[in-house]
Formats: C-alpha cells, sequence, structure tokens
C-alpha cells in the first residue's frame, strides 16, 4: 500500500470471487466482533461513533454519533433504524456498488446501529430502480438471518432485530428523508414538517434514525479497529476514509477509496487523468447538488470543511469530471430537467421554480435567450435557495449560480447560438452514441 | 343538563403559559405554542399566507408567510414556527430578506396561475388577488408558457375543480382529512403537475363545501354558484342555519332579491368556521314556487283572496271554535313565532292542544320535554370537546346534527372517548373513532340501564356527557332510564333535535301542559305568571293539559265516525272544530295517510305557510308567511344556545306567523299581541326561565325490542343528512352527493332470508314495500336498517312502520 | 350721420346677417354632414368574434368600474349544446341604463375581452324609462356577412386563446350548417 493514499478499507476485498457472500465477509473478520459488541452497553457504542468523528456520508454531513444520541431513551416507544440507500444523485454511484459489493458489511452496521439505538426493526430503503442491489441485499439479508445474525435472541445475546428491505418506486425526494419515512409508510414521498424530526418523531412518529449506506457501512470497521485506527484516516474535523465515486471525462471512473483530506488531484491521477487529448473543465465534488469548481481547486482537500470554504460541498463525495468539450448552459440545463421532474410540487419556490428556470434555460439551449435573462435565472435561483422546504429546492438553486461565476460567456453566447453549435455533442460523449443520435 | 346557568366554564380552563417576543420591534405577550404568524395578527401585522389555516395543521408548504427570526440562517414560515420566549422576528415591514422572500414566492405562485380573474367566481374576494395586489410585482417577468389543465372538473356533483388555479396549498385535501373525516379528495402527481384528484369516488362529502371557502384561489367553486354573481354585487347578511339544530353561524349573500349562495359564518362558540353542505347550498326553495296572496276556499276550491277577506273568514271560523281548536306548529318556527303560535293558542284560541312535534313522539316524551328541556341549557359545543367520553343515544351526528358530528370528532382526535348506543358503527362513529354499543332499536332504555361496567366508568368522569337524539321518542322508557343513567354517572346531558326550531319552541311552550318558559300549566303561580303577562285573568288559561298531534288525529278521526254515526239529521257538534297548522310536514309523522285524513275531515283548516303543500291544498284559508331570509328572529340551539338573526331581504307584502296571527287577533276582536321580534323576544326574555316545581317525568319501563320471527326483522332507520327533505328542493347538484339508498343486514340474517351480498333486498309490511339492494354490514342479529327518507326509501310512507317495529325481509326480485 | 328711424335700424341687422355665414346645423336633415368627432362617446356596442360568438364573457367588470351604476350583468355557464362565447363563461343578462349613463366610457377601460366598446350613436331619447335600459340583443354588434349569430360552437379544433390571437376571422361550414339547422327548427316550432 504504500505509495498510494488509497486505503481501501470497505472495498479491499471486491475483487474476491464473490465478494458479496457471506463467506467471503466472514473470511475478511466480517462479523466476527459482533457478538462482543452486542454486550457492550449501547450507550458505549454510541461514544465510540461520537470519538471517532464519523460523519454522514449522505451529503449533508452531520455527525453521525450524535444523531443517534438524540434518540430518546425508555420513552416507551419502539425505535427504527432506517438505511437511505435511495441514491438516486446525478453523478452519485456509491451505495449501489456497496451493496452489491459489501452488502454484509452494511448488514453487520445495520445490527451494531440497531444495538446502539435499541431498535428491534430496521428498514433498508433502497431506489427502487436498481433492481440488483434490492436482490443482492434481500439474499445477504437472508443469508444473515440464516446464520443467526438477524431475528430473535442474535447470537445468545438476547437482542431481537428485524430488518426489511423496502424497494422504493422510483422518487428522488425520497432520498430525503422525511420524505423516505412518509414513502416507507406506504404514503406519497413528501417532505415532512420539521420539527419534530426523525429522532424524535420518524416511521409510525416513533423515534427513528435514518442515515446512508456508506455511514452505516463504516459502522462495523470504526467499532472493529477501534477509534483511533479511524482517526487516523482523514483530518481532524473530517476523519476516516471515504468511498470516492469518479466519473465523467476521466480514464478510468470507478470507485477509489481514500481518506477525507485527499486531493482532487490526487484522485485524477488514480483515474488516470482527464481523457487523452482533453483539458479538464470543471468538477463537481459530489453529485449536481453542489456548485462546481474548475482546475484551480484541484488542490484543495476533499473535506466537508474546505470543500465549504472553496465555494462548493462535499456533498456525496462523487465527484464528477467534466472536460473542455461539455457545454455548460445543456450541463446545467439537463440537472434543472431532473430537479424539475424530481421536484415533489409540495413548496411554491421549488415547483414553480424549477418549473420556470427550466423553461429559459432551454431556451437557452435552443440558442433564442433573451440578455436580461442571464442575471434574472440567478435572482430566481436566489428567490428558491434558503426558501424551499426542503433541500431539493436548496440543490436545484445551486448549479446555475456556480456555473454563472466561471462560464458566464458560454450563456451569453447561448442567446444567439445554441450550444449545440458550440460543443459538438459526439465530442463530448464519453461512449460514442449510436450514429444519428445527438447527446 | 341543569336549569341553572354555568358559571364555571371560563375557569376550569387550565393556566396557559404566556411568553414574549418581539415581531418588527414591538413586545407581543402570546400563549406558548402560538405560531409567529398568529401573534404577528394579534399586533395588526398581516402576514401574506395561503396554505395556513388557524382550524388545520401547519403545512409550511406554500412559503408566502416567511419572515426572519434571529438566529436564524432562512427565514422561516411564520405560519409553522411558533413564537418562541425572547424570540426577535422581522415580518416584511421590517426585514429585506423577509420582504423579498415573500415577493418571491408570489411571483413564483403566479407564474402557472392562468389569472382569469374575470371569469373566476373568486375575483374580487380571492386571497390570490390581494396579496398579489399588496405583495406582488407589478408587471410579470415570466414569459414562457404556462401550466395547463383541461378546465374544470367535477370532483362532485356539487363541487368544480379548475388545477389550473390552484396553488397546491392543500387546504382542501388536509380540510377533508383533519376535519371532515372524508379524504376523498388528495394531491396527485408531483411538480409543476402536482393536482388535486379523487380516487374512485366522488368527493361525495357531507361539508365538501368548506373546501370552496377555505381555497385561498377559484380552484375549488360550486355548481350552485359558479357565473351566477360577482362579491361586488352580493349584498351579505349574517344569518342562522335553518336546517338543523346544530345553529350554524352562516352569512347569507344576496342580489337583486335573491339568494346567491351561503357562507359559512366564524363562530368559535358553534359550528368554528365550518357548516355543512345542506345549510351552505340548500336554499333554492326559498325561490321556488310561493304562495303569493291569501287563499280561501268557495265551492270545494281555492281562490285568491285580499288578506282582509281571508283574516275575516278565518279568524270568524277559528273564533266559532274557540276552546276546540288544535293547533300544530312544526318544527321550523323561530322562537319568536313559536312563542306567538304559543300565546294564541291560549289567549285567542282558548285551547292547550299545541304540538311543536311533528314527527313520532310519544306523551313520555312530553313530560320530558316539559319537565327537563324547556327552558334549561346544557353542556355546550367547547364542552363536548373537552369531555372525557360522550356517549351518543339515539343519534348519528354526522346524519342529525353535522356540527356536532365535527366537534365530536376534532374532539376524538384529542383523545375524547365516543360511544355510541345503535344497531352498527356507522361511518361517522367510526370516523369518530368511537365504540359502538350494540342497541337494537327498542331496546334503548334496556341497554341505557344495563351499560357495561367500561363505558359507564368512562361517563362517569368528570365532564362526561351524554347526548340524546330525538328518535328517543319511539324509544319505550328511554328519558327514564338516561335519568337513571345521569344519576348513576353523574354525567352532563342534553337532548339534541333534529329541527332547527324544536327546541326554541319547547321554550316558548309549544308543548300541550306547558306554558312559556318550562312553566307547567298546572302550576297556579306559573299560570298567574303568565296570565299577568298575557293580560288576561289566570281561569282563562285552558285548566287541563291539552292534546298532542297524536292525539288531535285521533280526536277527529273519532269526530267524524260519530259524526257518520250521528247521521244527518242531528246537530253534532265535534270535539275538536278547527285545526291551525304552521309548516308541518305531512311525511314526517308517522301514519301520514291518517293525518291527512284528519286534515280533510276537520270541519276548519287554517294554514299558515310559506309554499303550496299537502295541508294547503286542504286548507280553507290559507295565509302566506315570511321565509326565513324574510324575517328576523332566533333558533335555539340543541345546548339551549340563543342563535339571533336578522332579515335578509325585507319584504314589505310578506309577514311573519307572528304578524298574521296579531292581525287574526284583531280580526278576533282580542287584545293584539305582540307582533314584532323584538317585542316578542323582550317579552319572553323578560318572563324568565320557571324556577318551581315541574313536570316529574312519570318512571316509564325500559322497553326491550321485538322478537322478529322467521323471515322478519326490527326496523332501524334514520335520515340520512341529505334527503328528499322539502328544504332540499330546487338543488339538484346537491342532491347528486346524497349517499345511495341501501339496505343494511347482518351476513348472517342475510344469509338467514336468502339473500346474497350484491343482490336486492325487499323490506315489507302490510302497507307496503322497499326494495333496495343490500350492503352486508357488521351489525345486530335479525335489524334491518334502511334510510328513511330517501330516494326510493320512504320509511314511514311505504312501511308505515318506525323503527322498532317488526318487518318482513325476503329477497327482493332482481 | 343722421340717425335711422329705430325700425329701419333694426331691419339693417335683419338684413346684414343675410350675407354672414350660417351656424345653423340641420338636424336631423343633413346630419351625415357633422359627424361626431372620431372619440365621440356615443351608445356602446357588445362585438362578436368574427365568427359571431360573442365577446363579453359576463365577468361584470364593466358594472363594477361603472360610476352611474348603469350595467347589470349576469354571467352563465356554456352548457355543451348552448355556446355564446368562447371559454367557459357568457354574458347573460346585459342592459345599460341610458338614463343613468353618464358616457364617461370607464366600462371600455375595464372591458378585458374588448367586447364593450363605444360607437357614435347619440340618438339616445325615447318616451318611456323601460325603453331606455337596453338590452343584450339591442346592444349586440351587427352581424357582418362572415358571421353566424350565437349560440353555436367554436371553430372545430380551436381554443378559446386562438379567439383572442386573432385566429379565428370567419364562421366556418359547420358553424353555418349548425346555426341554420337550428333557425329551421325554430321556425318548425313557431309553425
Amino acid at each position: 500500500m504504500s505509495g498510494t493514499k488509497l486505503t481501501p478499507v470497505i472495498t479491499e476485498y471486491w475483487d474476491d470471487a464473490k465478494p458479496w457472500s457471506i463467506d467471503s465477509y466472514r473470511s475478511h473478520g466480517g462479523y466476527s466482533t459482533l457478538k462482543q459488541s452486542l454486550e457492550t452497553d449501547p450507550d458505549d457504542v454510541i461514544a465510540t461513533i461520537k470519538d471517532s468523528g464519523l460523519r454522514g456520508r449522505g451529503g449533508a454531513g452531520f455527525p453521525t454519533g450524535m444523531k443517534w444520541s438524540f434518540v430518546p431513551q425508555n420513552d416507551g416507544k419502539p425505535h427504527y433504524l432506517v438505511v437511505n440507500a435511495d441514491e438516486s444523485e446525478p453523478g452519485a454511484c456509491k451505495d449501489i456498488p456497496i451493496m452489491l459489493a459489501n452488502p454484509h458489511a452494511l448488514i453487520e452496521g445495520v445490527i451494531m446501529t440497531c444495538h446502539a439505538i435499541r431498535a428491534h426493526h430496521a428498514f433498508i430503503y433502497i431506489r427502487g430502480e436498481v433492481p440488483h442491489p434490492i436482490r443482492r441485499v434481500h439474499q445477504a439479508v437472508a443469508e444473515a438471518r440464516a446464520a443467526g445474525f438477524i431475528g430473535k435472541n442474535i447470537l445468545g445475546t438476547g437482542i431481537d432485530l428485524d430488518v426489511v428491505v423496502h424497494g422504493g418506486a422510483g422518487a428522488y425526494i425520497c432520498g430525503e428523508e422525511t420524505a423516505l419515512l412518509d414513502s416507507l409508510e406506504g404514503l406519497r414521498g413528501q417532505p415532512r414538517l420539521k420539527p419534530p424530526f426523525p429522532a424524535v418523531a420518524g416511521l409510525y412518529a416513533s423515534p427513528t434514525v435514518v442515515n446512508n449506506v456508506e455511514t452505516i457501512t463504516s459502522v462495523p470497521y470504526i467499532i472493529r479497529n477501534g477509534v483511533e485506527w479511524y482517526r487516523g484516516f482523514g483530518t481532524e474535523k473530517s476523519p476516516g476514509f471515504k468511498v470516492w465515486a469518479v466519473s465523467g471525462h476521466v480514464r478510468r471512473p470507478g470507485i477509489y477509496e481514500a481518506p477525507l483530506g485527499i486531493t482532487m488531484r490526487e484522485l485524477l491521477d488514480y483515474a488516470g487523468g482527464i481523457r487523452e487529448g482533453h483539458e479538464l473543465k470543471f468538477w463537481l465534488p459530489g453529485g449536481s447538488s453542489v456548485p462546481m469548481l474548475t482546475a484551480d481547486h484541484l488542490d484543495t482537500p476533499l473535506t466537508y470543511e474546505d470543500m465549504v470554504e472553496a465555494g462548493s460541498m462535499l456533498g456525496t463525495g462523487t465527484p464528477m469530471v467534466f472536460d473542455e468539450t461539455t457545454s455548460v448552459v445543456k450541463a446545467i440545463t439537463r440537472w434543472l430537467e431532473f430537479y424539475k421532474h424530481e421536484s415533489c410540487g409540495k413548496c411554491t419556490p421549488c415547483r414553480e421554480g424549477t418549473y420556470w428556470i427550466t423553461g429559459t434555460l432551454e431556451k437557452f439551449q435552443g440558442g433564442f435567450g433573451q440578455e436580461k435573462e442571464v442575471d434574472e435565472l440567478v435572482e430566481l435561483c436566489n428567490q428558491i435557495m434558503g426558501r424551499s422546504f426542503c433541500a431539493l429546492g436548496d440543490a436545484a438553486a445551486t448549479p446555475y449560480p456556480g456555473a454563472l461565476k466561471y462560464f458566464r460567456s458560454e450563456f451569453t453566447d447561448a442567446l444567439t447560438q445554441p450550444p449545440d453549435d458550440l460543443f459538438s455533442p459526439s465530442a463530448t460523449m464519453v461512449i460514442p452514441s449510436p450514429a444519428g443520435v445527438a447527446g | 343538563m341543569s336549569t341553572t346557568s354555568h358559571e364555571a366554564t371560563g375557569s376550569d380552563t387550565p393556566t396557559v403559559k404566556m411568553i414574549t417576543g418581539t415581531i418588527d420591534g414591538t413586545d407581543v405577550t402570546v400563549p406558548e405554542g402560538t405560531m409567529i404568524i398568529r401573534a404577528a395578527e394579534l399586533m395588526g401585522v398581516e402576514v401574506p399566507r395561503f396554505c395556513d389555516h388557524p382550524l388545520l395543521d401547519p403545512v409550511a408548504a406554500c412559503r408566502a408567510c416567511l419572515v426572519e427570526v434571529e438566529g436564524m440562517p432562512k427565514p422561516q414560515p411564520s405560519c409553522a414556527v411558533p413564537l418562541g420566549d425572547g424570540m426577535t422576528v422581522q415580518t416584511q415591514l421590517t426585514s429585506e430578506v423577509a420582504d423579498t422572500a415573500q415577493k418571491g414566492v408570489m411571483e413564483f405562485l403566479l407564474i402557472n396561475h392562468p389569472l382569469d380573474c374575470p371569469v373566476c367566481d373568486k375575483g374580487g374576494e380571492c386571497p390570490l388577488q390581494n396579496q398579489a395586489m399588496s405583495v406582488g410585482r407589478p408587471e410579470s417577468r415570466f414569459t414562457g408558457q404556462k401550466r395547463e389543465f383541461p378546465k374544470p372538473i367535477n370532483v362532485s356533483s356539487e363541487i368544480l375543480l379548475d388545477r389550473e388555479r390552484c396553488v397546491s396549498c392543500a387546504r382542501c385535501t388536509r380540510f377533508a382529512e383533519q376535519i371532515a373525516g372524508d379524504p376523498f379528495i388528495a394531491l396527485l402527481e408531483r411538480g409543476a403537475q402536482q393536482q388535486v384528484g379523487t380516487g374512485e369516488e366522488p368527493f361525495d362529502s357531507y361539508f365538501s363545501g368548506n373546501t370552496i371557502q377555505i381555497c385561498p384561489v377559484g380552484a375549488l367553486t360550486s355548481e350552485e354558484y359558479r357565473f351566477r354573481s360577482r362579491p361586488f354585487d352580493l349584498v351579505s347578511v349574517p344569518t342562522t342555519c335553518e336546517h338543523c339544530a346544530s345553529g350554524c353561524s352562516m352569512r347569507t349573500d344576496y342580489r337583486h332579491e335573491n339568494v346567491m349562495r351561503r357562507q359559512s359564518g366564524d363562530d368559535p362558540e358553534v359550528n368554528e368556521e365550518w357548516n355543512c353542505d345542506k345549510g351552505r347550498f340548500a336554499f333554492p326553495y326559498l325561490q321556488l314556487e310561493r304562495l303569493a296572496t291569501p287563499l280561501v276556499r268557495e265551492n270545494g276550491q281555492l281562490r285568491r283572496a285580499s288578506w282582509p277577506e281571508a283574516l275575516r273568514i278565518a279568524a270568524d271560523g277559528l273564533a266559532a271554535a274557540r276552546g276546540r281548536t288544535s293547533v300544530l306548529t312544526g318544527g321550523r318556527l323561530t322562537m319568536e313565532d313559536a312563542y306567538a303560535y304559543a300565546r294564541f293558542a291560549r289567549v285567542g284560541l282558548g285551547t292547550d292542544d299545541i304540538d311543536l312535534r311533528a314527527r313520532a313522539a310519544s306523551d313520555e316524551e312530553t313530560d320530558f320535554l316539559s319537565g327537563e328541556v324547556a327552558g334549561s341549557c346544557g353542556p355546550v359545543y367547547r364542552e363536548l370537546e373537552s369531555a372525557p367520553a360522550v356517549l351518543l343515544a339515539a343519534l348519528e351526528p354526522e346524519e342529525e346534527s353535522p356540527i356536532i358530528y365535527l366537534r365530536l370528532r376534532k374532539a376524538a382526535r384529542a383523545g375524547t372517548k365516543v360511544f355510541s348506543l345503535g344497531p352498527f358503527a356507522s361511518q361517522g362513529l367510526e370516523k369518530m373513532a368511537g365504540s359502538l354499543v350494540e342497541c337494537v332499536p327498542g331496546d334503548l332504555a334496556t341497554q341505557l340501564d344495563q351499560l357495561d361496567d367500561e363505558t359507564a366508568a368512562a361517563l362517569s368522569q368528570p365532564g362526561a356527557v351524554i347526548l340524546l337524539g330525538e328518535r328517543a321518542a319511539t324509544e319505550p322508557g328511554a328519558f327514564a332510564a338516561m335519568s337513571r343513567l345521569v344519576q348513576r354517572t353523574g354525567a352532563e346531558w342534553a337532548w339534541v333535535p333534529r329541527r332547527a326550531g324544536e327546541r326554541g319552541a319547547i321554550d316558548a311552550g309549544c308543548l300541550p301542559g306547558l306554558l312559556p318558559g318550562g312553566r307547567p300549566l298546572t302550576d297556579e303561580t306559573a299560570r298567574q305568571e303568565i296570565a299577568s303577562l298575557w293580560g288576561i285573568d289566570p281561569d282563562e288559561l285552558p285548566a287541563t293539559a291539552g292534546r298532542s298531534l297524536a292525539a288531535t288525529v285521533a280526536q277527529i278521526h273519532a269526530d267524524a265516525k260519530a259524526a257518520s254515526e250521528a247521521g244527518e239529521e242531528e246537530e253534532f257538534s265535534p270535539e275538536l272544530a278547527a285545526l291551525l297548522v304552521a309548516g308541518v310536514e305531512p311525511d314526517d309523522i308517522p301514519n301520514a295517510d291518517q293525518f291527512l285524513t284528519a286534515l280533510d275531515s276537520v270541519p276548519f283548516l287554517v294554514s299558515l305557510e310559506t309554499r303550496p303543500s299537502e295541508v294547503t291544498a286542504r286548507a280553507d284559508v290559507v295565509l302566506p308567511v315570511a321565509v326565513v331570509t324574510e324575517k328576523s328572529g332566533a333558533f335555539v340551539t340543541w345546548e339551549g344556545r340563543r342563535r339571533p338573526f336578522g332579515t335578509v331581504m325585507p319584504q314589505p307584502t310578506s309577514f311573519t306567523d307572528a304578524v298574521v296571527l296579531a292581525l287574526l287577533s284583531d280580526y278576533m276582536d282580542l287584545a293584539t299581541p305582540p307582533r314584532e321580534v323584538d317585542d316578542l323576544r323582550t317579552e319572553l326574555g323578560n318572563l324568565g326561565a320557571w324556577q318551581g316545581s315541574r313536570v316529574s317525568p312519570a318512571d316509564v319501563p325500559a322497553g326491550s325490542a321485538q322478537q322478529p320471527g322467521s323471515g322478519e326483522a326490527v326496523l332501524a332507520s334514520w335520515r340520512y343528512l341529505l334527503d328528499l327533505g322539502t328544504m332540499q328542493e330546487g338543488e339538484p347538484h346537491l342532491a347528486g352527493t346524497r349517499k345511495p339508498a341501501v339496505v343494511r343486514i347482518s351476513a348472517a340474517t342475510a344469509a338467514a332470508n336468502g339473500v346474497e351480498a350484491g343482490s336486492r333486498v325487499r323490506v315489507s309490511t302490510d302497507t307496503g314495500a322497499i326494495t333496495l339492494p343490500v350492503e352486508l354490514t357488521e351489525m345486530a342479529e335479525n335489524v334491518v336498517w334502511l334510510p328513511l327518507n330517501s330516494p326510493d326509501s320512504q320509511v314511514l310512507v311505504s312501511l308505515g312502520a318506525l323503527p322498532g317495529d317488526t318487518v318482513r325481509l325476503e329477497r327482493g326480485d332482481v | 350721420m343722421a340717425e335711422l328711424p329705430p325700425a329701419l335700424s333694426g331691419f339693417w341687422v335683419t338684413f346684414s346677417t343675410m350675407f354672414k355665414k350660417v351656424n345653423t346645423e340641420q338636424y336631423p336633415e343633413e346630419k351625415d354632414k357633422y359627424p361626431p368627432e372620431p372619440r365621440f362617446h356615443g351608445r356602446h356596442q357588445l362585438n362578436r368574434h368574427p365568427d359571431g360568438l360573442e365577446k363579453c364573457i359576463g365577468c361584470e367588470l364593466c358594472a363594477w368600474a361603472c360610476p352611474a351604476d348603469a350595467i347589470l350583468v349576469q354571467g352563465a355557464d356554456n352548457s355543451t349544446d348552448q355556446r355564446f362565447s368562447p371559454g367557459e363563461r357568457y354574458g347573460r343578462v346585459y342592459q345599460i341604463n341610458y338614463l343613468r349613463c353618464i358616457f364617461c366610457g370607464l366600462c371600455i377601460e375595464a372591458c378585458p375581452t374588448r367586447a364593450l366598446t363605444m360607437t357614435h350613436d347619440y340618438e339616445l331619447a325615447d318616451n318611456s324609462r323601460e325603453k331606455l335600459i337596453y338590452e343584450k340583443e339591442d346592444l349586440l354588434g351587427p352581424l357582418t356577412q362572415n358571421m353566424v349569430s350565437a349560440p353555436h360552437e367554436m371553430v372545430p379544433g380551436t381554443t378559446e386563446k386562438d379567439y383572442y390571437e386573432g385566429k379565428i376571422t370567419e364562421a366556418t361550414p359547420e358553424q353555418r350548417a349548425e346555426v341554420a339547422a337550428r333557425t329551421d327548427e325554430e321556425s318548425e316550432a313557431v309553425r
């Protein structure tokens, strides 16, 4: 491992023959300390996670241990753990590979977490459009149940736990934790009014912890190897390792596990650099919902706080890389079309704002925008930002102002000329499209 | 129920913690938990809002009410954030952030709104219009294509939905779910395509009209009011609903002497901001064919007559029958008109034969109403809301007193336990999360006596309430049994009539043996009080209690029989020589045929009516009187609360019943009684409630249900809220939301009688039969339920049977 | 110069006037010679769309704007078998009381569909009050060759919007046939 900054932990044995099988996981130490951890006091488990400094990997980066500690104890209500596996962010592809290749680490994490928060029921809510991981996690749960890790009286510790794998129905909004809970309850997926927060009144109005797949998957490794080991990775404020899913115009897009604090330049190197004959134009640290960055920011450490300082956010930690063949106008329009389509409709700014902005951007894409609309769109984004019901509106209001900051000329060019004329759709394609189909 | 007024209604409210925050630099002290938007209202600061409604749970969806809260990074929805102690809030008046946020939301709201205000029924009274004026941009920046939907769709036969206009505030859907308990409408689709829609069923809720009123745009409109008027044409008058004893505060809007619409008033003590669709939409009857002039019978035919002529004939006829006249007032009179009848009967006609009940009644009920109900005041709506438990006996609030239902549902959501004695758990009971105590009609008294310990214990908690419906009159011993239950549990109780005028008429003394203010006719002091009030000698008052409606009908038939036996040449003097009938609905009376033949055979019949009816058709003199919009007066709610209302449209040519009775007194050369509403009200008010001893109800033994034989069942029945009532005529769209008439029997009863699910059932008596589709229901065995007065199911008319009677049951011809 | 006798001096005025320009307008014989000014506010007219459908949507904004309370409008729903205007709503009752009207023209400004305009007709005298309350049929503009009288269907395949964008230019044969059939029926019924 010397000479590389990569630290495969979650991804360590993904080149095994069947890394997803329980045997493979156990052969690498999986479930070995489960009984021991179930016998420790739940509060100690929470303390361990708190001390480790693990932060949520779903995008917001909320300290996980603190989230768990909000769950009221001895309130006589059932507690629930819900794993948010509704990974639908454009550009984000880390939870799905984890569930495909290492589902048992997730399940062990679920068991440990449930023990910590005193839950006897866990739900894994998986994005409905991806049947593979749903099948694989189902299988893994069945294996774990057969092995006695799930069910009544786990490993003789007297702890009961049931794990339910639930497939969503295809809505980005259900990645928002309260909308996910509504969806899980069989209602229409729309975010709930907070407070009360899920930790107090979540699923079926009971205390609920909602965590991202990667967060929960990190838990067994921390418990097994200790706080010191975990804090050995990353930085003081953003400790630990992270599964980076690099995509876009790079030679070797894929999953790279490395500590927080690694730079984009290093990740780009691991990914083989920008594709042959091209140069970096812009990149996004974590999905389409964070502001874009340029080559100037390649040496900024990828941590929660440094990214904010650079004017972006770490988000899901799944960098998207674009080279000079990309039309920013078109990229932004695609994302806004996505947000318009996925806006749940509950609040006005998001529902109407995405409708309006997308309409204007589509005009730009056609090459017939009006000059005043370039700045008007920023105003519209500001009218959404911070005023919508949930983070979806904020996410939708993010890409355009960020893009305008660095690529204003592309938008003014689009007033008279369709971006397709300036940026060949075929040149930007990573996989050549069939003849005649334009990007 | 007690005869003394409540002194403790205010004092037992729990102490509220008050907190002080700062809004726009001014300190404001409000109860803890008060939302910022409400606190701002108290200071006179109006924050724009669409989704916010004080009676609905906050949703914070429209984002129009964003304000700046110190210490919060983003502007906060003031409708969903409670004011905290020491919190500093800045609204649009002092905060740039709040102001731009609100303006931004308003601009967004308008981009997909069609701006078809000129054709929109809400135009002119539209919160979106008003707030667009106050916080919107003068010109739109949006140049794109608006989202379009096909113009209005019917979510029910009465309610129209224009989805283009909808701003997705979810007030209607939240109302349907949280208040009415009829979540037949919901938001569908997502993003800009989000829309209100129905599932398989239409939005046939009894309270659907409220959604129109709370819609902050013109997305929901009614077929009845559609395009008929504009707000600035309308003259609005606060009124009281005449449809039931709930006593809703209402607003009647008229134009050119036509009522255009009625809306719910805002009375937190009674109907809050809601009313039922019957109260809202059932007013076209007011404008259907009216009696324009007096009519007199000449050569067997009614002909038009002048007022002096008609009054002369009526006065002469009534004077000739002095002491031998019976007065039937019906349950629709205002308290003041009822009082005029009570007085005219005793003074003008020298009779105590007066009965307000044009329905199934009993002597036991007469005693109960005279002894316990008249002049009393019992638990009020607010006490229903705070009651730990409520027992419903012979009462189906959703159908018979809808505002009680809404209050009880609100209470049930907060923890009140509702119990109902009935043959099955109705939809209304289920929506109140109530528990059924199974009770076969006829068995009510027994069930009240044998109430299980759990229910009795619940009713023994302080503040528990028993509500006894008007249908208890057909349950032998029910009133005495309720008194026993009240003694056993200490619960409060109230009697709930169906018609708006019944309670007022009882207080006014429209019952045999009962003088105004709950005074017994037989009590010397009471007689003297009344006699001095009326300026007569106590001896001129009738000496003994008179006849009820049933007794009156029986007497007329007896007279007729005696007359035919007496033969032609003998001079025969009937016991009852005349009838004075006000708004009586023959179809509501058991044995309507007998009633109508009595009307035919009574020697002299005077009818005071608004519209031609079966009574006016048989009358010797018909005197037209004012409808509710043409007069003022008061109805009295089931609580005993007076609900005065003013004249909507004064008509110089239409007279109240009281005025007509005063004119009759003049023509009969009697002292003119008070005729103006204010005078009548003052006189009745000065009289006050009776403090002396009352009629003690007879201890009637508890009845028990009949035992039906093979192929028979006990009849259970009550009215749907929307049925064939004559006051719902003229509004077909409302009729379209009626519940379908079905026969309900249990699966076992069905099997025993060869009835299968999906087939039809024939319910019959010697009088006739009703055949309806069956709905197998979890209910008592050998009981059959069908609606009392719905299309194809007019129980009183077709079967001639009352609830509790035995009827035959068989599979109907398919 | 010696003073003329008073009688003659009077005739002198008469005589001299004979040679001055005549100011008298010969109304009504020569009224065409003196048309009103172009922006003269005369009697109102309710306009039609080019196919004969009415422009009035019964919104009552004219009535609201009227400072003299001279206008009465009652809207109604266009039903499937009786369509008077494109869209949902039409003016069922439309009355202007010319005893009240002050010809200020605020109604014209309020009209959102340009249904109400003013003509140059100023001959508004009559011998009873009733006759001076003009009904909708008195106010409706004349039918031109291209129009057929409402009620009839909209031009097939068009929307309300097309009418306002001026895409409809004349009544289609379908509309003509519909109106002809209706008129036949009516005359049949009269017979």
